[in-house]
């Protein structure tokens, strides 16, 4: 089989399987992300979306399976598939005793990009990210949110095609995860590149162009948030009942529909007219009412049968986070 | 055509790579105060108190004569063994960036460039080793309080020595920090490696030249003149003496060939380890 695939796909992976140990990181795994798509892995924590991250810049080798960026075979061109690519890693890697304008200058040479060109690259990335202030200061000597607008200036000084961003607004706080986004996509439409993001943020995905669900190392959806929504997604009804005799007569009633009870809130799954029927024949039972419309947190809780932000951090999930360090199963 | 013009970029990236990650140790050196202290307060240390206390007993009775025992004063003897040291202390730290570097994720940001490991490694360890002979140049500032005349000749003979020490010395670090997890490890270990390769190298006491192999022997506990025999250090510093004092014990071609050779099969171990890490 030919090494190149059709242009037209950014990143395709085959059958994709990565094994730390007797825990399956990776299941055969299989996607395809087109070109200046904005495409997002969403899982939980351990789901091995950093794995998938690390096969794809080069730095872990599959058990079995194949993945290409731009057309190229990671496996067997690594070197010419890492020119192609962006990456913005989960844990900072700048080197924190360099300047802002250093970090940036190294990373320029080890790509090979020109003096004059790195030079012009630099300052117009700067402007962007607006750390044009802060060049010649110290990195560790900046925020956490400058340094991930740094990083992400940073996988731009060369000619990268497609951005991996790992869980790029982790452990930030909101205003500074918009703002990261609004850099993202303003360099995704100027550069017209494509970015593969992961996050188990689910809010963060609503404005991509593709979303693939993951979870324990599978693939459970993939497409257009609007569809996974129309597919997998359940409109939610949320009920506040006015007494104990009133909920336990709507859940005896609802018992095929009942989603969760949370508290005093009892959660059914519904759609337009059961929600108008329900109302008729309940509402002298009921002290408040909501519809949610199908969210992608719906789709995640039909797909897997919880919340992505339930999940509890059990053995299987360490090791994994153990192979999240990268240098220590680093191939 | 084509696949030339790839070569020719590759090497060109690689090239540039090197540069970059040499440029990187050595602005990381400027910047880390304590390695900067270390390096002007060792030789100090040692040439100062060391060589200035020990100068007077530098003579021996070896069989009913007392005589010097080298044709120098101990301070013009330690001179160009205060310079080794100095190069094997900051060699061997500055091998501990790849520990900071695989710890706090700059491993990472250079693993996924497309530099080979190769690369990646010589630019660290020509980083390294520059560093190293910087402080071995810090010790020649001392050379006129050690009474050690020095001509343009002998400075760049000295240079060349220096380096190629300071890149198997620096090897020899990454070799070290190949196998270590933690600084506090590599802090241990270093030492562990540093101070007996030191001591064990005729850097602070000579094997009596005037003595036969034999009367040496005798002299002498046989394992320690096994053990320094042995050592390679002993051939690099012999080598700097020739060079800085026209001292030699050995052949001073053994310690060049000694450095290049300890060189080549540091490096090749480093990155053998290095490639599998």
């Amino acid at each position: 089989m030919s090494n190149i695939l059709n242009s037209s796909v950014a990143i395709r992976l085959e059958k994709v399987s990565k094994r730390y140990g007797r825990t399956v990181a990776l299941d055969e795994v299989s996607f395809e992300v087109g070109e200046q798509q904005m495409f997002a892995l969403l899982g939980p924590n351990g789901a091995g979306k950093t794995t998938l991250m690390h096969i794809l810049s080069t730095l872990l080798r599959p058990d079995a399976g194949k993945a290409f960026v731009a057309g190229i075979d990671v496996m067997k061109k690594p070197l010419q598939a890492r020119q192609r690519l962006g990456i913005v890693f989960q844990e900072p890697s700048l080197d924190d005793r360099l300047s802002v304008h250093e970090n940036l200058d190294l990373h320029g040479l080890i790509f090979g990009v020109p003096r004059t060109l790195r030079r012009q690259r630099i300052e117009e990335l700067l402007a962007l990210v607006e750390l044009t202030d802060w060049t010649d200061k110290i990195v560790r000597t900046l925020s956490s949110g400058m340094k991930r607008r740094l990083e992400i200036a940073r996988a731009f000084i060369h000619d990268s095609e497609i951005l991996l961003l790992d869980e790029p607004t982790v452990g930030l706080d909101a205003q500074t995860r918009d703002r990261i986004w609004h850099y993202i996509h303003r360099l995704q439409t100027e550069r017209k590149i494509t970015v593969m993001v992961t996050t188990h943020y689910i809010e963060e995905v609503e404005k991509c162009d593709q979303v693939c669900i993951i979870d324990n190392g599978k693939v459970l959806a993939d497409g257009a948030p609007k569809v996974l929504k129309k597919e997998f997604g359940q409109q939610l009804l949320r009920i506040v009942p006015k007494t104990d005799e009133d909920q336990i007569k709507i859940v005896t009633r609802y018992a095929e529909r009942l989603s969760r009870i949370d508290g005093t809130e009892i959660i059914l799954t519904s759609d337009d007219s059961f929600s108008e029927s329900f109302l008729a024949e309940n509402g002298a039972r009921i002290r408040a009412l909501s519809i949610e419309v199908p969210s992608l947190e719906s789709v995640f809780l039909t797909l897997t049968g919880r919340d992505i932000r339930d999940k509890e951090i059990n053995l299987r999930e360490q090791t994994k986070a153990f192979g999240k360090i990268g240098g220590e199963h680093t191939k | 055509m084509k696949s030339l013009e790839t070569k020719r970029s590759m090497l060109m990236i690689q090239l540039g790579g090197i540069y970059g990650l040499w440029l990187r140790e050595v602005r990381r050196s400027f910047r880390d105060r304590g390695q900067l202290i270390g390096g002007i307060s060792r030789p100090i240390l040692w040439v100062v108190i060391l060589g200035i206390g020990l100068n007077p007993y530098f003579r021996g009775e070896v069989f009913g004569k007392v005589n010097f025992v080298v044709p120098f004063t101990y301070l013009q003897f330690i001179f160009p063994a205060v310079i080794a040291l100095n190069i094997l202390f900051t060699s061997v730290q500055s091998a501990v960036s790849v520990i900071w570097d695989r710890e706090f994720g700059f491993l990472r940001e250079v693993l996924v460039s497309p530099l080979s490991r190769g690369t990646i490694l010589l630019g660290k360890v020509l980083g390294g080793a520059t560093v190293a002979v910087m402080h071995g140049c810090l010790v020649l500032l001392l050379a006129k309080f050690a009474d050690v005349n020095l001509t343009w000749m002998k400075v760049l003979e000295a240079l060349g020595l220096m380096s190629m020490l300071a890149f198997a010395l620096t090897s020899l670090g990454v070799v070290i920090a190949n196998h270590i997890r933690s600084f506090q490890g590599f802090g241990i270990f270093s030492n562990a490696v540093i101070l007996p390769l030191y001591f064990t190298s005729s850097s602070i006491f000579p094997l009596d030249p005037a003595l036969s192999q034999a009367q040496t022997r005798v002299v002498y506990p046989e394992w320690l003149v096994t053990v320094v025999e042995c050592n390679p250090l002993t051939y690099a510093i012999d080598a700097l003496r020739g060079a800085l004092i026209g001292y030699n014990q050995f052949d001073p071609y053994l310690g060049i060939l000694i450095m290049g050779s300890s060189g080549v099969v540091l490096f090749g171990l480093a990155l053998f380890e290095f490639r599998r890490a």
